[in-house]
């Protein structure tokens, strides 16, 4: 595997920093989360909580969470298992305890990365800041993934997923004109900023394999997605137009596409998308739909005609798509070369793609918790080091604690008497 | 002094890309690599995108161009055959070709990998280059329709629980982003794994799979409970100004977000009943959740976004004015951390401001000096670095 003999001593939590450790896990590198039994990552006890087979758990709740203290364990946690596939494994340390940091320590000595997701300054206090790190591995990769980053003037404002795509303009962008903002229903920051985590972690690599030297890497929630605007930022500074306008957003509409958006299709809540970019889009979807006489009015004559008449257009495109189930639909219209998709939920994603079936997105693993799950797996297909969901070891993600005995017997030769020793002083919870 | 190297320097890239994988070489040459983007004599399709340079086309006006070429060269080619050489001499190949257009080509993983075994090719395509849905045709809007985002992003149901909008997508080409993103993971990977005594290989990114890969706890929310998360509004605060300031109150990392957060309403004047230490109990405050959330309205109603943004942020509380793009150019904190770049364009007499490093790397600097390349101005200068014979059309 690609990052077959790297190790990264993990200390991330919840999605943003786990997200980037998954990726590094499923390419093969070693992944060492360091855990607390008294602090657990909030979503190793959240809601949803994976069910014993046959049962169904509570789904993640409204905007208070407040009823979300009630895991009796903390390997039931859903989301967790979201974002700790990779082949993760799970170690609990006291990084208080003096001989917790101690071992610590002597792992990041046979580690090649750091990776942490606490507020600026956690790891400074704990004695684990970049110049202790550097003490003890003087060529360590240590990646920080904290909502604002460690400098600057907000440095301690904090960040969800959220958050950040309101202050980045991600948040605005969804949406109709005149409305306010509709939003993202996902923390899609979570990803974006886990995936520069990763691009963080390997850019430390790379630069360390050519100079011999390590290097702090400083991410934050922020920073990862300006870019994700494309164009309105430059249209904004070049151009004076603001996105803060009438009309703006445009909903699911695009300068490339008329028709383009989501329409309504067979069935309570149904939709489906027909974005065509070509001449040679349209007149496949004129002929699908038996060529109707609208069709051949002036006003959507050229590409221009038909964006510049969009309602109407959309108005009347709809009228069609509704009769239709929304993968026949899409089957019927792909055929005749029209670009087209079924809005998919979560379990038509699960249950009724055939593309992401016939890729092996997902991959059923079980911990010795908890039932097998589906697991998705890492999005891109390597020919000679193929990635895996389960990562080196193909295995699920790890049980609080799962690890620890095995990985201070393998990497620090530790016995089980001295194990026991450190369980009885509390040194390892 | 010489500038930090950069952790892909000396890597040369080809692309030859239509406008959903573009950001990927945007990353790569951040990260040092030398990305020479291939065009026909026409130019790349998304030289045509709007929005241009004061409203004006041409290629080399094109905004949108510009935002997901910054850092790379240009080298105009007329065919496939003026297209080899340069692939030969590179470390990456990244296409958007259909498996069925590579083998055409000749520009396939056999063909490509069994003349240049060290290369690390690199295809993004809507569906991957296998499946039953290989040959479709998708757009981002498709593939976020597909990939699941869609769905549950939009407005609330209306008064008989349907809904009288559609799921929407963000604006932006966010699918395309995401596989742009994880194509320069796997691309990184494969040279770390090549350059650690591998050997190249090919990387097969599917939009759709990429698209897939977002949405959070919805897969598995599903799996545990069997409910599907449907379009719904998210917690957002209207201040004193109009400005809008999602407002998340995140009461399950422990009790310190609510005493915290009380001490803020009380020293503004608007905790109301919140002080009855009944609301100390987190299932009294679940329960009565609708008068948390009408001190947090007292609270916007006496302030502006901004403001109303940071008192949130001083009781701990992760909330976000929501701004539009633009508007985060005005922010100190990211100038600060020097995130934005000013590129020169002196054939237009302007300096642009760019979005720049996605992350402070302290020992290796983002690597931003280039602006976006003008059609094919860079076609004698790589044909003579790369040691390549290009015939050059335009120039």
């Amino acid at each position: 595997m690609a990052l077959e003999g790297v190790r990264i001593l993990d200390f991330t939590r919840l999605g943003f920093g786990a997200q980037a450790t998954l990726i590094c896990g499923c390419l093969g590198a070693d992944v060492i989360r360091v855990e607390s039994t008294t602090r657990p990552d909030p979503i190793r006890v959240m809601p949803p909580y994976v069910p014993e087979t046959g049962e169904r758990g509570e789904a993640f709740g409204n905007a208070t969470l407040a009823n979300a203290t009630g895991a009796a364990s903390p390997n039931r946690g859903g989301i967790f298992y979201k974002y700790n596939t990779g082949g993760k494994r799970s170690i609990t340390v006291d990084a208080r305890h003096p001989k917790g940091l101690s071992l610590l320590k002597d792992l990041l000595a046979v580690s090649d990365v750091v990776t942490e997701s606490f507020a600026a300054g956690t790891l400074e206090r704990w004695g684990l800041g970049y110049e202790e790190q550097k003490a003890v591995k003087a060529d360590v990769v240590y990646v920080s993934m904290c909502g604002f980053g460690h400098s600057g003037p907000d440095t301690r404002h904090v960040t969800m997923g959220p958050t950040a795509q309101a202050l980045t303009g991600l948040t605005f962008l969804v949406g109709l004109p005149d409305r306010p903002p509709a939003g993202w229903s996902f923390s899609y920051l979570d990803h974006v900023g886990g995936y520069l985590g990763a691009v963080a972690v390997l850019a430390g690599l790379s630069h360390r394999a050519r100079t011999g030297e390590g290097q702090h890497l400083d991410v934050s929630q922020l920073e990862p997605a300006t870019a994700l605007t494309g164009a309105l930022l430059l249209d904004a500074l070049v151009n004076g137009r603001p996105s803060r306008r009438p009309g703006f957003p445009p909903g699911n509409r695009r300068p490339t596409s008329a028709p383009g958006g989501a329409y309504r299709a067979a069935g309570e809540d149904r939709w489906v998308v027909v974005s065509c970019r070509t001449e040679d889009h349209w007149r496949r979807l004129v002929e699908v739909m038996g060529s109707p006489p609208w069709a051949a009015e002036p006003r959507f004559a050229t590409f221009a005609e038909r964006r510049a008449h969009a309602d109407e257009l959309d108005a009347l495109l709809e009228q069609y798509t509704v009769q239709f189930d929304r993968y026949e639909l899409m089957e019927r219209l792909q055929a005749a070369g029209v670009p087209a998709g079924a809005v998919q939920d979560a379990a038509d994603r699960l249950e009724r793609d055939p593309q992401l079936q016939a890729r092996g997105h997902y991959t059923t693993m079980a911990n010795a918790e908890v039932p097998a799950l589906p697991l998705e797996g890492l999005p891109v297909h390597l020919s000679a080091t193929a990635a895996h969901t389960g990562g080196l070891l193909h295995r699920a993600p790890p049980l609080l604690g799962e690890d620890t005995d095995a990985v201070l017997r393998d990497l620090l030769a530790l016995s089980d008497d001295d194990i026991a020793r450190l369980r009885a002083e509390e040194v390892l919870r | 002094m010489t500038a930090a190297p950069a952790p892909l320097d000396g890597v040369r890239v080809v692309e030859l890309v239509d406008e959903s994988a573009e950001y990927c070489g945007r990353l790569l040459a951040g990260l040092g690599a030398d990305v020479v983007k291939v065009e026909p004599p026409e130019g790349a399709p998304s030289r045509t995108l709007e929005p241009f340079v004061d409203d004006e086309p041409g290629p080399d006006r094109s905004l949108a161009f510009w935002a997901d070429n910054v850092g790379k060269r240009s080298v105009v080619v007329d065919d496939d055959e003026a297209l080899r050489p340069l692939v030969a001499a590179a470390d990456v190949f990244v296409h958007t070709l259909r498996a069925s257009e590579a083998r055409r080509r000749g520009l396939d993983a056999d063909s490509l990998l069994g003349a240049h075994p060290g290369l690390v090719a690199c295809a993004v395509t809507p569906f991957g280059q296998s499946g039953p849905w290989a040959d479709y045709e998708a757009d981002d809007l498709v593939l976020m329709a597909l990939g699941g985002s869609m769905a549950a992003c939009g407005y609330g149901p209306v008064a008989d629980g349907g809904y009288d909008t559609p799921p929407l997508a963000c604006y932006g080409d966010q699918a395309w982003r995401t596989a742009s993103t994880y194509a320069a993971i796997a691309v990184m990977a494969a040279l770390f794994w090549r350059d650690g005594g591998g050997t190249g290989q090919f990387v097969d990114v599917s939009v759709h799979e990429c698209s897939a890969s977002m949405t959070e706890w919805h897969l598995m929310t599903y799996l545990c409970s069997g409910q599907i998360h449907r379009r719904a509004p998210h917690p957002t605060l209207t201040a004193a100004d109009g400005r809008d300031v999602a407002a998340l109150n995140p009461d399950f990392l422990g009790p310190h977000v609510f005493a915290n957060t009380l001490a803020m309403l009380e020293k503004e004047d608007v905790a109301g009943p919140l002080s009855d230490p009944a609301f100390a109990d987190p299932a009294h405050r679940a329960r009565n959740y609708a008068e948390v959330w009408r001190a947090m309205k007292r609270l916007a109603a006496k302030h502006d976004g901004e403001t109303l943004y940071r008192l949130g942020q001083s009781a701990g509380l992760p909330w976000g004015v929501i701004r539009a793009p633009e508007e985060v150019a005005d922010d100190e904190h990211l100038r600060a951390r020097g995130h934005f770049v000013a590129l020169d364009h002196p054939e237009l007499g302007r300096t642009v401001t760019y979005p720049g490093a996605p992350f402070v790397a302290h020992g290796s600097p983002w690597r931003m000096t280039r602006r976006p390349p003008l059609l094919g101005e860079h076609t004698a200068e790589v044909a003579a670095e790369w040691g390549v014979s290009l015939a050059d059309p335009t120039r």
